[in-house]
């Protein structure tokens, strides 16, 4: 098992979002978490990746058999563990090959791995580059910064096929996206898929799956997973709506 | 005789506490200044008269003046009665083996990645035979002679070209212009003096020659750097090591000349003892630095990358006068613990078509002070000049300052001046996206001061860049909390 | 005894001539004497601001040495009539009035009609014996003196408007407080003192003027204190167009409490030497400040504004927007100090002074200062100084419009963001004809300056 929650509660300044959440994801698997505004989907992501101000109350969450909770965000990034950013931040005068060189070299060193030099390092951006089908010039420019909506989201996946998580969690990663930049990031993720490779998309419009194909389909509501099932279930959520599931379970 | 050597002992050696080998000129004076102390400077040290009429003439005036006064710098008033003028040839004290030498002092030395032998040149440890730091000089020497540059000390000048020096000493930055140049121009100890021919590029940059001789840094030095016609050179000053000195004062000036095409690159990096952690003992560092671009095209750009020391106050600036003259100035200033820095630059556009850039980037941390303080004046005939000034302050916790008073005077209509200054904290999201990407806090905070910083190191010669870079990681290791 | 000292001496002369005076020629409100006392002390021992001030290095004040001021003791009943005053009157006046000729209340050519419930609104000689107590807090404060011309104005203020809104009262239509300056046998100097309280919740606009009939000297040094409370409103309009020869000095004090909002629009047109202290004090969080001003300096003018803005507590937010126009002879000031305070986190404030030099002979002296003590804070500030651009004056002349007229749009396009700040078009319209009128006579001079320009 590669991620197991269970009955995961947390807070974010004070107030209570997550009530019991449970999950298992093996590797190879797309997980779609789905959800109307406020239930949490966001927070659960953040939880994962270990953000200040998102607190654990109650649960777990065991990341290949070890408690997640108790790792700083740079061992779980080091441990194979992904967040793209809903609003990926700006950090303006670091160039973006040079981020990328000095987090991969970091993770490496932190698994005992020999780091690269820059030759080996270009030579392995310009290839993933070509896999997940991005414009070469994003590595000359700053991170993110005087990036366009997509181009953010094109720089989270870039970075996601330089490390090479074990679990990839991308947090809205449709969102401000037209068509042709949800085509393009959607390939991208695609073109990552492996069966050592899980991934979560948190998502609140079904649009997205229709490019990333998920094998399992939850709904997050009132910071509880309310229903489970195959890609089937966002169709009929998409028919009809949040709510349905709400008259659902009051019946 | 006893109660004098005494002081003169307190004098040189505080700051190394073990015991030291001393080699101490017998010749003494007392502390204090007066007419008769700068005859016997300038006598000691064999000047042709005009010099000494020329410290005379700066001392009489230097009497007529009063000290100035910063708002926002603090420092007890200093004593010029207590202040010892002059200090023979500074040797100073050697210590046996690097074993000697505070592993604080050490462990700083290997961060920055400095060689084994310069460590004891830097920590005062008696060189061995291994590395002749004295041929190596003479080959610095050979190398410029050939190219006609002349690059030697202040009374060598005064001796071997006394025209040269007599034409342009004082001609920038003339003894009347301040306090402390007044002062300078007293009782100034020895400095450097660089002449470049016309059209003649300097062959290599004028930094490694002075590492190895940057321990000898006096009190009040004074530089002087002549570029004829198309010539050019650059031209480096300071050391990454930390400078500890036993003299709390130090009043510089430098001086610059460019001429027509002529470009002189500028560079300081500077790390100063900043005090203990009660910000005693640190160096007060009063520093007045003009560049003349007095040829039409001419260029003068002043780098300068400054942590430590206790209180700093330097204003390089640049008088535009030749047409399309340009003025350039990139600053980091990084102040921590209790250290104020106040610096900034001045601009005065005269001629026609001129051009100045002024980069400047503080970090505080801790309970750093820092002022940007700048002028940009664009006089009446200064057709099209332009100006960009750029401003940025990077605080890191909520108990530093960052202020920035930039004056701006403009009596042209066609000059076109644009003034931006921003002010920013390493965000909590910053840093989170770092370390989410398996960066270390402190890496993170590295980064993107780093990045912050970028355009003022790209200025640097490479080697002084990469130094930079570390001294900048170290001054700010564990600010962050 | 030099001249400097002489002035100081002739204002000193003046405050005491007024001790004397004043017991029996004026009606003072026994809450205003610790003011007037505090005044007076403070002018016998404050010497006159010189260059080596740091805020006074760019305005001199020369001109007190070249002629000496009566301050007029009393008001001059039927010096003036409303038939002589229609024409600076706005046309769609809507809202009440209060007039001041030379520094006192001219109730025949004031209009304050009925007022709705909770507003207050009476002057200095005619203030009813028990004030709001909103108002009556302010009124009474003895505040410290920065400067020697605000001592004098305590020590000798002549009149003043006393505005209050009690909590809750939303007041649609604007007061304004209408100055003009008559011409005596001697240059008068007058000191106005206003003051404007807004309670809790309240919301109103202001409208302060100060002009003159025919174009006499003077000197109006006013004072004007501004207390927005907790969720309060105000919109402060001034328009400032003094005449040719007549000296301002406006020191104006706000504070601001929580989540209250202030809006200042100003335009500094007149005068040959004007300068405005804008001191506004955030004294409670989620309050706004959006401070928008122009000035002109046309030849020989003289036009400086030094703001004060003090972010003393967190998540306040200010905007100071800040615009000059110079010609001939004309210089312009400004000093933007922005202080922000150490535990002032979230503090968001932005400012820009932009300036416009249309002739060689101008000067610009500008000063954006930051002072920041906090970390978590959004501060940044801008300034240009440039002259008009010479495409687009070319496009306009390529469509045939005269040279000066073009310049003469261009600048009332860059004089447009502030001005369009003012709610009411009548104020717009007389502030773009002044603008206009200044503009044009030297507009002439530029055109020469030009084309008999050379080199």
């Amino acid at each position: 098992m590669l991620l197991s929650i269970k009955n995961l509660t947390a807070e974010v300044e004070g107030k209570p979002i997550l009530q019991g959440v449970d999950l298992d994801v093996r590797p190879g698997e797309v997980h779609a978490i789905m959800g109307p505004n406020g239930s949490g989907k966001s927070t659960l992501a953040h939880v994962l990746a270990g953000r200040d101000g998102y607190d654990v109350t109650g649960g777990e969450v065991l990341f290949e058999g070890q408690d997640l909770i108790a790792l700083e965000p740079e061992e779980r990034a080091s441990r194979g563990l992904f967040l793209a950013f809903q609003y990926p931040v700006e950090l303006p005068g670091v160039n973006n090959t040079h981020f990328l060189k000095e987090a991969l070299n970091a993770q490496r060193k932190s698994r005992g791995e020999p780091e690269l030099d820059s030759v080996a390092f270009l030579k392995l951006v310009r290839e993933k580059i070509k896999l997940v089908s991005m414009n070469p010039e994003l590595l000359k420019r700053q991170v993110n910064t005087g990036f366009s909506g997509g181009e953010k989201k094109r720089n989270e996946i870039l970075q996601m096929a330089v490390f090479e998580p074990k679990l990839a969690v991308l947090d809205e990663t449709d969102s401000g996206l037209d068509i042709d930049a949800l085509r393009t990031v959607s390939e991208g993720v695609n073109a990552l898929r492996s069966p050592d490779r899980a991934v979560i998309l948190v998502t609140h419009y079904q649009r997205l799956l229709d490019y990333i194909e998920p094998d399992f389909v939850h709904v997050l509501a009132g910071g509880r997973i309310v229903r489970s099932g195959d890609k089937t279930l966002a169709k009929e959520l998409e028919e009809k709506g949040y709510g349905w599931l709400a008259d659902e379970e009051a019946a | 005789m006893g109660s004098t050597s005494e002081q003169y002992d307190a004098l040189v050696s505080g700051g190394y506490e073990h015991g030291f080998v001393s080699e101490i000129d017998t010749e003494i004076i007392p502390p204090g200044l007066s007419e008769d102390v700068i005859r016997f400077i300038s006598s000691r040290k064999a000047e042709p008269e005009w010099v000494l009429e020329y410290r005379l003439k700066a001392y009489r005036h230097w009497l007529t003046m009063t000290p100035p006064h910063w708002a926002s710098v603090h420092y007890p008033p200093i004593d010029h009665d207590a202040i010892s003028y002059f200090a023979a040839p500074r040797k100073k004290p050697t210590l046996n083996s690097l074993d000697e030498v505070d592993p604080e002092l050490l462990a700083t030395y290997e961060k920055l990645g400095i060689p084994l032998e310069e460590q004891k040149a830097l920590a005062g440890v008696a060189v061995d035979a291994v590395f002749d730091s004295v041929s190596v000089a003479t080959t610095f020497r050979e190398n410029l002679a050939e190219a006609g540059v002349i690059f030697c000390s202040i009374s060598e000048a005064a001796q071997d070209h006394p025209d040269l020096l007599r034409e342009y000493l004082g001609s920038v930055v003339p003894h009347t212009d301040n306090y402390y140049a007044a002062l300078n121009a007293a009782v100034f100890t020895d400095g450097t003096f660089v002449y470049i021919p016309k059209g003649v590029r300097c062959p290599m940059e004028l930094s490694t020659y002075f590492r190895i001789n940057a321990q000898n840094t006096g009190q009040f030095e004074r530089t002087l750097i002549i570029a004829e016609e198309g010539s050019h050179v650059s031209y480096l000053e300071g050391c990454t090591a930390p400078m500890r000195d036993e003299n709390q004062l130090h009043a510089a000036v430098v001086e610059l000349v460019a001429m027509k095409d002529a470009q002189i690159k500028y560079s300081t990096v500077q790390n100063w003892y900043p005090g203990d952690a009660n910000g005693k003992g640190g160096i007060y560092n009063f520093v007045t630095k003009r560049g003349d671009c007095r040829g039409d095209r001419s260029k003068i750009s002043w780098t300068q990358v400054e942590t430590g020391s206790a209180i700093t106050w330097k204003y390089p600036s640049c008088l535009l006068r030749g047409d399309d003259s340009v003025g350039e100035f990139y600053s980091v200033a990084v102040t921590r613990g209790r250290q104020q820095a106040d610096t900034g630059t001045k601009m005065i556009h005269i001629g026609r078509n001129t051009r100045s850039t002024i980069v400047s980037k503080g970090i505080s941390a801790a309970q750093g002070k820092q002022a940007y303080r700048g002028l940009v004046r664009m006089a009446q005939r200064a057709e099209n000049a332009r100006n960009h000034t750029q401003c940025d302050s990077l605080l890191i916790g909520d108990r530093c300052a960052a202020h920035t008073y930039p004056y701006i005077e403009v009596k042209n209509p066609t000059a076109k001046v644009e003034h931006e200054a921003t002010t920013s904290k390493i965000g909590d999201d910053q840093l989170f996206y770092c370390r989410s990407r398996g960066i270390s806090e402190e890496d993170a905070v590295s980064l993107i001061v780093n990045g912050f910083c970028k355009e003022i190191f790209n200025e640097l010669p490479m080697e002084f860049a990469v130094e930079a870079q570390k001294l900048l990681a170290i001054s700010l290791e564990g600010a962050v909390g | 005894m030099n001249t400097a000292e002489q002035t100081s001496t002739d204002l000193r002369a003046l405050v005491q001539a007024a001790g004397s005076e004043a017991a029996g020629a004026l009606a003072t409100p026994g809450w205003l004497t610790p003011v007037r006392e505090r005044g007076a002390r403070d002018v016998l021992t404050m010497p006159l601001p010189v260059r080596k001030d740091e805020a006074w290095r760019y305005t001199p004040v020369g001109f007190l040495e070249r002629q000496s001021y009566r301050a007029p003791q009393v008001a001059a009943p039927g010096i003036l009539v409303i038939a002589d005053i229609q024409h600076l009157l706005r046309p769609d006046s809507v809202g009440p009035r209060l007039v001041f000729v030379n520094g006192y209340h001219a109730p025949a050519l004031s209009a304050i009609g009925t007022l709705p419930d909770g507003v207050t609104l009476t002057t200095i000689t005619q203030a009813p014996g028990q004030l709001p107590v909103g108002l009556r807090q302010q009124v009474e404060r003895v505040a410290e003196h920065r400067h020697v011309f605000s001592a004098l104005n305590s020590a000798l203020v002549s009149d003043g408007a006393l505005i209050h809104l009690a909590a809750g009262t939303i007041l649609d239509s604007p007061i304004e407080i209408l100055h003009i300056a008559v011409g005596t046998d001697e240059p008068g100097i007058c000191h106005p003192r206003h003051a404007i309280v807004v309670d809790e919740g309240a919301q109103a606009r202001v409208v302060e003027r100060y002009c003159s009939v025919g174009d006499p000297v003077y000197f109006t040094n006013a004072v004007v204190d501004v207390h927005v409370a907790a969720g309060a409103g105000l919109v402060h309009e001034r328009l400032q167009t003094e005449s040719v020869g007549a000296q301002h000095l406006t020191e104006l004090r706000v504070t601001l409490s929580e989540n209250s909002f202030y809006r200042h629009v100003a335009a500094a047109l007149g005068g040959e030497w004007s300068r405005t202290n804008l001191q506004v004090v955030f004294a409670g969080e989620g309050a706004e400040a959006d401070l928008n001003g122009l000035m002109l300096a046309g030849d020989k003018q003289l036009n400086d504004v030094h703001l004060d803005i003090r972010h003393d507590v967190p998540r306040c937010t200010s905007r100071e927007a800040f615009k000059g126009i110079l010609d001939g002879r004309g210089r312009i000031v400004f000093d933007g100090r922005i202080l922000v305070a150490r535990d002032a986190q979230k503090t968001d404030a932005q400012l820009s002074n932009d300036n416009l030099m249309l002739s060689r002979s101008a000067e610009v002296d500008t000063k954006p200062q930051l002072e920041i003590y906090a970390d978590d804070v959004k501060c940044s500030h801008g300034t240009t100084v440039g002259e008009l651009d010479k495409d687009s004056l070319f496009y306009l002349r390529s469509r045939g419009i005269p040279e000066s007229q073009a310049m003469r749009m261009l600048c009332q396009g860059f004089a447009g963001d502030v001005l369009d700040r003012l709610a009411d078009q009548s104020l717009r319209e007389i502030a773009q004809e002044l603008l206009d009128k200044r503009l044009s006579t030297s507009g002439a001079a530029l055109v020469e300056g030009e084309s008999g320009d050379a080199s």
